[in-house]
Formats: C-alpha cells, sequence, structure tokens
C-alpha cells in the first residue's frame, strides 16, 4: 500500500510537471500597454487578440504603489510609484477581463479579448 | 482508523441554511453585484473547495480547523489543524503545504480509548491543476488536486500511528448569476493505510462528491449550503463497502480586507448506514457533526 502511495505521488508528479503550466513561452506575445495615473487606469478598456500570449506594461505615473490585480487574469503585481510593471498572461479565450488597483477600490479598467 | 460499532439515536438538522439562503436572496437582490470585483471561489463553499488556484505570485498563510464532534455514545471531540503555506507559481498551478496539529477529547465511547491530548500530528502537501477555466462565455472551471499526507496521530482516536493518505479530488464551480451566485461540485477518492502502535496495518478508502451553493449578498460576504455524499470501504480497491453517509449544513465566507478572509462552515449527518449493523446514521466511520473554520492572510 505504501510502495502504491509512493507510486500514485510520483505519478502525479509527473502528470503535473508534463502539464502546459506556462503556454505563453511557445509563442510570440501581443504588447498592450496601461497607464496608471491619478487613481485611474488609462484607457479603462484596452484590447487584445485572443489565443495569444498578452503582455502587460502598467505604467504607474502616481507618487504611491499601485497593485495590479486581476481574478481572472488570475495576476497581480505591485507596481512601485513613477515605474512600470510588467505581467505575462497566458493566451486566452475571447471575453471580458476585468482589472483592478488592489490598493484602490475605485481604479477599475478591462482587457478585451477579441 | 475508524471506531467500531456504537449505538444511539439519530440526529438531523441543518435544512435552515436553505431557508436562510433563500431569505437572503431577496435581500441580496437589492445591491448591484455588477460593480462588484470577481471574487476566489475555491474557500466560498465551505468544506467544498472551489476550482480557484490564486493569482500567479500570490503567497497565502492558512489555518485551517476541522472539528469532528459526537459518536454513537460518550463524548467525542476531535480536531485537526492545517498551518499552510501556499503559492501559486503560474496562471495554472497551486502548490500547497504545512504542518498538522491534532487535539482529542474523548471519554466513554465504545472502541475509542478515553483520551485528552494536543499534538503535531503529521504534514501534508497540495498541488493543484486548473484544467478547465472560467471565461466571460464558459461559466464552468474545473481544477485538479491531489493531497498526500503523512499522520503520526490517527485522526479519529488520537492514537500513535503511522498513516498514509492520498487525497484525489476534482473541484468543479460554475458561476450562475455573475457576480452573486455560484454552485460547487467535488468529488473525492481518499485511500489510506495505517500501521498502529500494536503492528495491525488497516486499508481503507473514502469515495464520495458534494454539491454546494454559494450567493454573494455582500462583496465580502457570501453565503450558502453544501451536502456531501461519502462511503467508506475497508480496502483502497473499493471493494468493501462499511458504510455510507449524508452530511448537509450551512456555509460562510467572509473577506475582511483585500487580503484577509474566514470561511466557516458546519455539516450536520442527516442520514447514513452502517453495513451489518440496523442502526440509523453511521458514527462508526463518520461523525454525527463537523465544522470547519478558517483564517487565511494573502501577501
Amino acid at each position: 500500500m505504501l510502495i502504491m502511495m509512493r507510486k500514485l505521488t510520483l505519478a502525479a508528479v509527473c502528470a503535473i510537471a508534463m502539464l502546459p503550466v506556462s503556454p505563453s513561452q511557445a509563442q510570440q506575445a501581443s504588447e498592450v500597454q496601461v497607464t496608471y495615473s491619478n487613481g485611474q487606469f488609462q484607457p479603462s478598456e484596452v484590447r487584445a487578440p485572443a489565443d495569444k500570449p498578452i503582455t502587460v506594461r502598467v505604467k504607474n505615473l502616481d507618487a504611491k504603489a499601485m497593485e495590479f490585480e486581476s481574478k481572472s487574469l488570475r495576476v497581480e503585481k505591485v507596481v512601485a510609484a513613477n515605474s512600470e510593471g510588467v505581467i505575462n498572461v497566458r493566451a486566452l479565450k475571447p471575453g471580458r477581463y476585468e482589472f483592478y488597483d488592489d490598493f484602490n477600490e475605485k481604479a477599475r479598467g478591462a482587457l478585451i479579448v477579441q | 482508523m475508524r471506531a467500531r460499532r456504537q449505538y444511539g439515536r439519530p440526529h438531523s438538522i441543518a435544512l435552515c441554511a436553505v431557508a436562510c439562503l433563500l431569505g437572503w436572496c431577496g435581500a441580496a437582490r437589492a445591491e448591484d453585484a455588477s460593480s462588484w470585483k470577481d471574487i476566489e471561489t475555491k474557500y466560498i463553499f465551505g468544506f467544498t473547495t472551489g476550482s480557484g488556484i490564486g493569482l500567479e505570485g500570490e503567497k497565502e498563510f492558512t489555518v485551517d480547523s476541522i472539528g469532528r464532534f459526537g459518536k454513537r455514545d460518550g463524548h467525542y471531540a476531535a480536531t485537526e489543524t492545517k498551518y499552510e503555506f501556499e503559492f501559486t507559481p503560474s496562471q495554472f498551478i497551486q502548490i500547497e503545504f504545512g504542518a498538522l496539529g491534532s487535539a482529542h477529547h474523548i471519554g466513554g465511547v465504545t472502541d475509542l480509548d478515553d483520551r485528552r491530548q494536543v499534538a503535531v500530528s503529521g504534514a501534508f502537501a497540495e498541488l493543484r491543476y486548473l484544467a478547465i477555466e472560467r471565461t466571460s462565455s464558459n461559466p464552468l472551471a474545473v481544477t485538479l488536486a491531489v493531497e498526500p499526507t503523512v499522520r503520526l496521530i490517527d485522526e479519529t482516536s488520537g492514537a500513535r500511528v503511522r498513516n498514509y493518505e492520498f487525497e484525489t479530488t476534482v473541484n468543479a464551480d460554475i458561476e450562475l448569476l455573475k457576480n452573486r451566485l455560484f454552485a460547487g461540485f467535488n468529488l473525492l477518492y481518499e485511500p489510506e493505510v495505517t500501521w498502529t502502535a500494536l503492528g495491525d496495518t488497516q486499508r481503507e478508502a473514502k469515495f464520495g462528491g458534494s454539491a454546494a451553493l454559494s450567493l454573494r449578498i455582500a462583496s465580502n460576504i457570501v453565503v450558502g449550503g453544501e451536502v456531501w455524499y461519502l462511503r467508506h470501504y475497508d480496502s483502497a480497491a473499493l471493494t468493501a463497502f462499511t458504510g455510507d453517509a449524508v452530511m448537509l449544513g450551512p456555509t460562510l465566507y467572509i473577506q475582511f480586507t483585500p487580503k484577509m478572509f474566514m470561511t466557516a462552515a458546519w455539516n450536520t449527518q442527516v442520514w447514513g448506514r452502517e453495513i451489518g449493523n440496523p442502526v440509523s446514521l453511521n458514527l462508526a466511520e463518520f461523525q454525527r457533526n463537523r465544522a470547519k473554520l478558517k483564517f487565511a492572510v494573502e501577501f
């Protein structure tokens, strides 16, 4: 039984190791840029093509840090004041993916994938 | 390791959770859910685990306690607490690991020794893989998870043992109403082997599934109910069926701050049977009630 459990654990680890954990490395990414200033995203909606990895560049022009976060994109990144953060996102299906500043309830935006 | 047959009368409550849920539905409609942020579904269904795997780069420390209360006779209370670190290294995988602590307060229960003890009881790790992701056109998400666990203290009796468990689950959920109403489903297979201090070897397995419904009544509060059907076998291959049970109860999730939340759940056994023992409820392999309380801090 113990041997069986060890084999099961090993099989599970191997199976997961072979899964596509980072498909974004396989293709050329398309890039979108968002600026954050006065507590707002500019533009509040950005567009990107479907089924292609995406690089989101977030330029924080404010004098304090912000946290770019999105549950549907499954990413979060703290971007320091007056600096730029780069977020790599997997290839996405068409749809609307909302993002926000986790430090500021009012700052919202969306990535429209078509 | 399970307790042997015990006797007593059945106990059933917890349908009030459904009534509460329906009552809250009306009140919740008044708030506009479209302005709410998306919610992580992993912890909103109580004992049922949602498909969420967190955000890439996110780390979390969690204290997760499960209490089991009530056998056929005497006094029975046992808890197991996970002190857990979890992180999400990619947009598809989540990894968790940590230590287990247990507490047992047992007195006058047939086939269990009286015991009052608190102990560090083992360790565990979990790997979760998001197999189907939710999009704006697909409300279903599915995650596959495996969780090997080693215990030096038996979960049920509190006795010194060597126990190896390999929990395998499918965690699925559907967003029924955008940002508002979610249904969760789990499928569970949990084989384990235990060596007792006397040198006996016990092989067993649990198999079952759950369904849960959760309603977001405010941007930071989710309430719901869940039902579990669990079967117990005296073999890992599911060949020696010994009994089954249905557990039912309410669930609660509260997000205190963007980085801190808690989840709580209570399940009561509303139906059960022990093969070869014509009593109601299955209190040999399962407990009368179980509770879950979890606090988490993300960083």
